[in-house]
């Protein structure tokens, strides 16, 4: 419906509103795509900018592929790609405070960093298809239709970063 | 199930408890286990959510606030035609073909862009284009024209028989049936004929018939058909009913054979009874006149 001058997309409330639902997970999505968190935070915002801008011409329903679309579209293409540095929670140790033992503790340690580099150098299409199940909690089917891509792509993509991960793990 | 997918179903728990049991048992299952763990404990950067929304709803007022397109009002619409209808004569009357006629019986005076005076003779027409006519001076005509030509370039007259041109000066042209007559009274005058070049001057005529050349003395200042009366040269009866018919506007039926002798001399264009009574004295024909505009000469 272009032009529909009741489309709520307009609307201050609602705009807001749909904005905090999907900012953040917009934003991941093009961290882990282009390892830059201040470029993909512009990115983001001028997705939504763009969104809000032609508010009147994009129907609610319409308006979270309308923001991937420019998103995948957008020109950070063009930008060279940085390694998507990671953390872990705040607080998070990831350790069996039962066992204190230091052997376990440093391997434990090694472990976690290791899978960090393994996630880094992940390639782009395996790490932000996997990033976005792991951190965003999102199912494969919404990912599917974020990226455009069928739902066993998705699949075969997670599949394919866990065994380069354990691979890398393992070296 | 598919091998490949296998990893991506256990990490979404897709896997049915046999497929489970199986992973499980394998070696590897527990490095997976602890990739899962971990990354289960990953994030990101957290971002200011609420400066970036205010960002972007500011950026709206920014925003021309609508755009009203042009063709939506109806003043400027009708504006716009009007514009465009002016825009479309102003071309059509530079660029297209002028044309000005003088109808049997009439006499029509104009002048030209660069204020050189045309009067044309009856039942004459000249075309010529208005653009660019200062460089480029050329005209067709039909017919009889008198032309009085203000200095410039080259000012060309082109008839189907040939072609007068000069650069600024007065002359009558006359390009009737085989007739070419070109008589110049002012300047110097350069008429083309077939292969012939002649330079006429001041007082000088022309005039060509099937190819046959005769040169003509002239004592006025203007063509006598200015002066409403009609000159000849050494024309035969033909030629000389063809322009009383073209000067009155009438038509004339001739039925006498003897068309060879050449009359030279002046006729009335304002007095058809006058001018029929000295061509009947002088061919010894009988004059007829069946109708207002209709006249019969018949042999005597």
């Amino acid at each position: 419906m272009p032009n529909n001058p009741k489309s709520n997309t307009c609307d201050e409330i609602i705009f807001s509103s749909f904005f905090k639902t999907h900012i953040k997970a917009l934003r991941n999505f093009l961290f882990y795509k282009f390892g830059d968190t201040q470029k993909a935070e512009d990115a983001a915002q001028e997705a939504f900018l763009k969104l809000w801008q032609n508010c009147s011409s994009v129907p609610l329903e319409k308006a979270k592929s309308y923001l991937y679309t420019i998103a995948n579209n957008n020109s950070l293409n063009e930008i060279a790609h940085q390694k998507v540095v990671l953390r872990y929670e705040q607080n998070f140790s990831g350790l069996d405070k039962t066992n204190e033992n230091p052997e376990y503790i440093l391997e434990e340690k090694q472990f976690q960093s290791k899978l960090l580099k393994a996630i880094e150098k992940l390639n782009e299409k395996q790490r932000t298809a996997f990033l976005m199940h792991r951190i965003d909690g999102k199912k494969y089917s919404e990912i599917a239709l974020e990226l455009n891509i069928s739902v066993k792509a998705v699949e075969k993509r997670i599949h394919l970063a866990l065994l380069s991960l354990r691979k890398e793990i393992d070296l | 199930m598919k091998k490949n997918q296998l990893l991506a179903k256990w990490l979404n728990n897709d896997l049915s408890e046999d497929e489970l049991a199986a992973f499980e048992a394998s070696p590897d299952f527990e490095k997976y286990k602890k990739i899962k763990f971990y990354t289960d404990h990953l994030e990101v950067d957290d971002l200011d959510e609420d400066t970036m929304l205010s960002n972007i709803l500011k950026q709206k007022k920014a925003v021309p606030p609508k755009v009203v397109p042009l063709y939506k009002n109806w003043l400027l619409r009708i504006a716009a035609v009007f514009v465009l209808a002016l825009g479309i004569t102003f071309v059509y009357n530079t660029l297209a073909q002028q044309t000005e006629t003088a109808d049997f019986g009439e006499k029509t005076a104009f002048s030209l862009p660069d204020n050189s005076e045309v009067v044309l003779n009856s039942g004459s027409e000249i075309n010529y284009k208005k653009w660019n006519w200062n460089d480029n001076r050329h005209l067709e005509l039909k017919g009889e024209a008198y032309f009085r030509v203000s200095k410039g370039r080259r000012f060309e007259v082109e008839t189907n028989l040939g072609k007068v041109s000069v650069l600024g000066t007065q002359f009558n042209v006359k390009s009737r049936k085989n007739r070419f007559d070109v008589i110049c009274y002012e300047g110097r005058v350069k008429v083309n004929y077939n292969d012939n070049q002649i330079l006429l001057t001041r007082g000088q005529g022309i005039s060509f018939e099937n190819g046959k050349q005769l040169k003509m003395t002239i004592t006025s200042l203007k063509p006598e058909w200015m002066e409403n009366q009609i000159c000849f040269f050494k024309d035969n009866i033909k030629t000389i009913l063809d322009e009383i018919e073209r000067q009155y506007n009438i038509e004339i039926e001739l039925n006498a054979k003897n068309t060879t002798s050449l009359f030279t001399g002046k006729l009335p264009a304002e007095n058809l009874d006058t001018a029929l009574q000295i061509i009947s004295t002088t061919y010894n024909l009988r004059i007829q006149k069946v109708s207002k505009n209709k006249i019969i000469i018949d042999e005597k």
